[in-house]
């Protein structure tokens, strides 16, 4: 498969299924054989824009975390107040706001080297953070499942655990990589603002995280240049589905 | 009873009401002019409750005694919320700040602060002399909560040291070049002299 | 075996000699020590003969992590390494380090509570830990190439969130004064050498695990809270260092520097510190500025913000920036430390010429911190500096060294306080260059035994702080009379031990430091006010083994104990009192191994008692009293002649002092006479077989 373009059959028929609201299964989609990566998020980008648009519409969310990088302390309390006080688990690597993969170098990783940001480079700490995308939200649209919804009160595109097959669509939808899968439950994981009370906020002892009305970031905050998949998934892959204790 | 008597009585009934009803506002406003204040690290004096109320309507401005009646409210709003604190400056005006914001110790700075220098000065040294005990350094009269400058601060020790309430008042400077003020009342100078030298010298040679 | 949360539950092995990796099963082998240097000694007692020189490939170096690493239980980033150490004289025995930064977090999110190493390898190596996938890599890339590079590079290859743990040429070169160093800028001195000797470069981890908090959410939830809730500035200080609306008290040596006015000038754009009410757990970490405590007030402008170790508000590792150092010396704008690093460079140096804590000492620090912890020299708790200056100023160095090599060096620069000076200096040390780089590498003792300097001279000396076994004294008489001289007579280095001063400095009035003090030690005497030091009592013996077991547990659990224990607290309605039993909540929590306060004090004091025991073994001697735990001479004498017991005086007085090491024996249920533990004693916490053995070499008291 050409890492540069999307496999034409496999995202016509993807789309199909969700413009019409039918099932994609994780089996149609392993005969398909996957879809790039890059692929994805060019799709999830032009979905993200006016440019193309399914039917269906995702109410507004009504809140918004936003950060501040430079009161960013590199803490991490965010990402573990985020999964301990939601998942009972510390699982930084799975947390819904996201700081330690631009902690040392910053956005652009290690090529940046001593001349970007985090704590080898000026020591700006991005925080990155779920944009609540307005309609139409690329990883809900991704989604076969139709698993990822709007859930009140706050409309936060949340991922529904049970319909959730795991593929990973989502992921690879979003433009800031902002989805996790979480390898001991096999579902895919995505901020949905604490029901109007982020943890993340409660949690930062630097006030750099602010919970606000919804406003469109989509279009202000670059998309992740993705410069490290290495950290995202070539340690996982190697692992396997290894389980820790 | 008549009618009109009814009435009247109704009115009356209404007129308490209304009056007890705009009673409690005035207490609940002055009661959040004074968190207000504490929130922002400063007392509440007489005249600004006094204000935000007429301003809120809640008192008429010619009305018979003023002081009197602000002096009611606030008696009504010690009693129910019991965050509210009084304390009286020099000449004897009172200066209202509520503990959920602003302590005691910070709250008697402040009046000191509005009033005669030296007597802070002094006030602060012998507290700090006393209860910790240790002496102080003279440079944290430059900075806040005391922001005066350094002309000012050596006016105040000039006259200090030839006044007589303030003979208690001595100095020492660390091997760091540092001036410390301490009270002979609670510190002698060998021990006000080895505290200073451990705060500004000693604590980071060990840290 | 139950399954527990918190711990990883393997501990990851490696053999460098065999090219072996393999992993042991946490709970199995070493719940009882709980982790960290609990398990570095267990590792060394089990595996490594008293006799082993550090740098034997024999040798084994533990980094310890805790059931609390990596968690949101707040202060909990440190790593604890544990090995037999190389400035330790005139005989080598177990001592630890440890490391802030990254590294305990990311081993934890890998799988392992702990990574033991051994064996040395043929030729440069390091190691990688992706998840469960660990290899070793050939390193002759990158030996002879500084920390920053071998972490950049090896971060390269691992991601950019790799977290990297690297020694510098100084641990290459087998310089005893070395450190290994993760995270840019968290150190861990004392073991550089031991890697290197190891042919061990670094250590790159990855972690994308879990794990589990045994306790419901909401529970843990609320008790990080109440944590949060009693925490202080650095080091446990409660009270703010100047007046604040919400403060009944303050603390002009508070290290709480928040206020308003007060600027992280550095940042872009400035931030005001402002007020910190302690019940705003969104401004914890605006509390504290190191750099401001350290180099003075001018540091306020260079200031971008705190750092530190993962999960901690605390952020006690300030961020500084200064362009005029970097165009001045050619050096990097960033900079950033705690304590150590930021003294690094400046303690070489009687003074500057604008002064002690003036622009000039900002850039000595600067340099200090460039070269330092790139080259991964380490300072012994500033003893290589106080050595230093002493030497150099009394002609020693001039006289030693010989006037060839002493001619190689701008004295004059020195002299005048030329930051210009570590150049020349330092980077001599980490490739052990001629005498002098060589001497001052070595230690404190072994630099007087080669240079004929009898040890007594340094114990006898006010200003070295010289305590014993090439050591100084860290926190002893001056911060908290014999409670403090009794702590630094228990370790094989500088004790490491922050919880007597976190409560002796932490700024409260000494009425209210008392009424705590009477709740926790059971006597207000066991404390006394600054200075005004009064004879020993049965409390002070009290506050000195909860002080020496809570060091153990904290290194043990992963808690940071240069912020624990928690008996005060900077608020009001709880009177000041923080909760002793912290450590058991969060323990109980995370792991779901509910242990009282009690039980887990006696879990710290198996691992105390087993560090003990390894010292006897090592020393090959049960006559701790007199061979061990020893008092230099300074701490009875007073520079301008005081009597012990005057305020004004840190003097102790020798009688009452071996009152004070009764009064501790016997409140650790050990032999008076000796000073080691008895066979009860040692039953008493389950380590009836570590008895045993020193009883079949003759080393439990008669």
């Amino acid at each position: 498969m050409d890492a540069q373009r999307m496999e034409p059959r496999a995202l016509e028929e993807m789309l199909r299924a969700a413009l019409q609201d039918a099932s994609f299964s994780r089996r149609r989609f392993l005969q398909l054989g996957g879809i790039s990566i890059i692929g994805m998020s060019v799709v999830g980008t032009r979905l993200a824009s006016e440019a193309a648009g399914p039917a269906l519409y995702m109410e507004q969310a009504t809140g918004i975390v936003i950060g501040d990088p430079t009161k960013c302390v590199g803490c991490r309390r965010c990402e573990l107040a985020c999964t301990e006080f939601n998942d009972g688990k510390a699982a930084p690597s799975v947390a819904r706001v996201k700081v330690a993969r631009n902690l040392n170098f910053g956005p652009k990783g290690v090529q940046a080297g001593q001349r970007g940001q985090g704590n080898w480079g000026d020591g700006l700490v991005v925080q990155d953070l779920c944009k609540q995308c307005r309609h139409p939200v690329p990883c809900a649209t991704a989604c076969p499942q139709g698993a990822i919804v709007a859930k009140p009160p706050t409309n936060a595109r949340v991922v529904d655990a049970e319909l959730c097959i795991g593929c990973k669509f989502c992921l690879y939808a979003c433009p800031w990589e902002m989805l996790s899968f979480d390898r001991e439950t096999g579902k895919a994981v995505k901020c949905s603002l604490c029901d109007g009370k982020p943890k993340c906020v409660e949690a930062c002892p630097a006030e750099s995280l602010r919970y606000v009305s919804w406003r469109d970031l989509t279009r202000q905050i670059p998309r992740r240049a993705s410069a490290d998949k290495r950290s995202r998934t070539a340690a996982g892959n190697r692992s396997g589905n290894q389980k820790h204790a | 009873m008549s009618a009109e008597g009814q009435d009247a009585s109704n009115q009356q009934g209404k007129g308490e009401e209304g009056e007890g009803l705009r009673w409690e506002a005035a207490s609940q406003a002055a009661i959040q002019v004074i968190r207000n204040r504490s929130g922002q690290g400063q007392l509440a004096a007489e005249e600004e409750i006094l204000e935000e109320l007429l301003a809120l309507g809640l008192l008429e401005e010619d009305a018979a005694n003023l002081s009197a009646s602000l002096a009611e409210i606030l008696s009504t709003a010690s009693h129910t919320h019991d965050d509210l604190r009084t304390i009286p400056n020099q000449e004897g005006n009172k200066r209202y700040y509520s503990l959920q914001f602003m302590t005691e110790t910070y709250a008697r700075l402040l009046l000191q602060r509005e009033g005669d220098p030296l007597q802070l000065i002094a006030e602060i040294v012998r507290e700090n002399s006393a209860l910790y005990p240790r002496p102080f350094p003279l440079g944290a009269f430059e900075r806040t909560p005391f922001t005066m400058t350094r002309e000012e601060i050596q006016r105040c020790l000039d006259q200090m040291s030839c006044h007589q309430a303030y003979q208690d008042i001595a100095r020492t400077i660390t091997s760091a070049g540092n001036v410390f003020l301490y009270s002979t009342l609670h510190l002698d100078p060998d021990y006000a002299a080895t505290l200073a030298e451990w705060t500004d010298v000693g604590q980071h040679d060990n840290p | 075996m139950g399954s527990f949360g918190g711990w990883a539950g393997r501990v990851l092995r490696v053999d460098l000699s065999a090219g072996r990796i393999w992993a042991e099963d946490t709970i199995e082998r070493y719940k009882d020590y709980l982790g960290g240097t609990g398990i570095g000694y267990k590792v060394l007692w089990d595996e490594v003969p008293a006799d082993t020189h550090p740098y034997d490939p024999t040798n084994k170096i533990v980094f310890g992590t805790g059931p609390l690493a990596g968690t949101g239980a707040p202060c909990n980033g440190r790593t604890a390494i544990t090995t037999l150490w190389p400035t330790c004289w005139p005989k080598p025995l177990v001592a630890s380090g440890h490391m802030g930064g990254h590294f305990a977090a990311e081993l934890k999110y890998a799988g392992y509570d702990a990574l033991v190493i051994e064996g040395k390898a043929d030729s440069p190596v390091w190691l990688s830990i992706e998840d469960q996938q660990v290899e070793i890599h050939d390193a002759r890339g990158i030996w002879g190439q500084g920390i920053r590079r071998a972490t950049i590079e090896i971060s390269q290859m691992l991601g950019s969130e790799a977290v990297v743990a690297a020694i510098g040429q100084a641990g290459e070169n087998l310089v005893p004064m070395s450190v290994v160093m993760n995270s840019v800028s968290h150190s861990a001195g004392g073991i550089g050498s031991v890697m290197g000797s190891k042919n061990l470069k670094a250590i790159g981890v990855r972690g994308t695990g879990s794990l589990r908090i045994a306790g419901a959410k909401e529970e843990w939830e609320r008790v990080v809270k109440l944590h949060l809730s009693m925490l202080g500035a650095n080091n446990q200080h409660v009270v703010p260092d100047s007046p604040q609306p919400w403060a009944e008290y303050y603390d002009p040596g508070s290290r709480w520097k928040a206020s308003p006015g007060r600027k992280w000038g550095a940042a872009a754009p400035a931030i005001d510190t402002g007020t910190c009410d302690p019940h705003n757990f969104n401004r914890i970490a605006y509390r504290t500025n190191n750099a401001a405590f350290y180099l003075g007030d001018v540091a306020w402008k260079y200031t971008v913000r705190g750092n530190g170790c993962t999960g901690c508000p605390i952020r006690c590792h300030t961020l500084i920036k200064v362009p005029s150092a970097a165009a001045k010396y050619g050096i990097p704008e960033m900079g950033q430390n705690t304590c150590g690093g930021l003294n690094f460079g400046r303690s070489f140096f009687r003074t500057f010429p604008d002064g002690p804590k003036g622009e000039i000492s900002v850039e000595a620090s600067m340099v200090g911190m460039h070269l330092a912890d790139d080259l991964g020299l380490w300072c012994n708790y500033s003893q290589l500096q106080r050595d230093f200056q002493k030497l150099y100023y009394d002609g020693t160095i001039r006289t030693k060294v010989g006037a060839d090599e002493f001619k190689r060096y701008s004295w004059n620069q020195y002299e005048k306080g030329d930051p210009a000076f570590l150049f020349e200096l330092l980077p001599r040390i980490a490739t052990k260059e001629d005498e002098l780089g060589t001497a001052l590498g070595l230690g404190s003792g072994y630099l007087l035994e080669r240079w004929s300097i009898s040890e007594e001279e340094w114990k006898r000396d006010f200003g070295l702080q010289y305590w014993k076994l090439g050591h100084p004294k860290h926190h002893a008489n001056e911060d908290a009379g014999q409670c403090g001289v009794i702590i630094n007579t228990q370790y094989n280095r500088d004790p490491q031990c922050h919880s007597h001063p976190n409560f002796t400095r932490n700024g409260l009035p000494i009425a209210v430091q008392k009424r705590i003090a009477a709740e926790v030690w059971g006597s207000p005497d066991a404390v006394d006010a600054v200075k005004a030091f009064t004879p020993m009592n049965p409390g002070k013996a009290r506050m000195a083994k909860w002080a020496l077991l809570r060091k153990e547990l904290h290194d043990s659990l992963s808690l940071c104990n240069w912020m624990g224990p928690w008996v005060a607290s900077p608020l009001k309605e709880r009177g000041y009192k923080g909760d002793d039993s912290i450590e058991s909540l969060l323990y109980g929590l995370v792991t779901g191994d509910r242990k009282s306060r009690e039980e887990l004090d006696l879990t710290a004091e198996r691992i105390f008692l087993l560090h003990r025991a390894l010292t006897i073994r090592g020393m090959g001697t049960g006559q701790m009293r007199v061979r061990h735990d020893t008092v230099p001479e300074w701490v009875f004498a007073d520079p301008e002649g005081k009597a012990a017991f005057t305020k004004g005086t840190n003097r102790m007085d020798r009688d009452d002092i071996a009152k004070a090491m009764d009064l501790f024996y016997q409140e650790m249920g050990w032999d008076k006479v000796s000073g080691a533990p008895t066979r009860a004693a040692y039953q008493r916490v389950g380590l009836a077989h570590v008895a045993q053995e020193l009883a079949e070499k003759g080393l439990l008291p008669g």
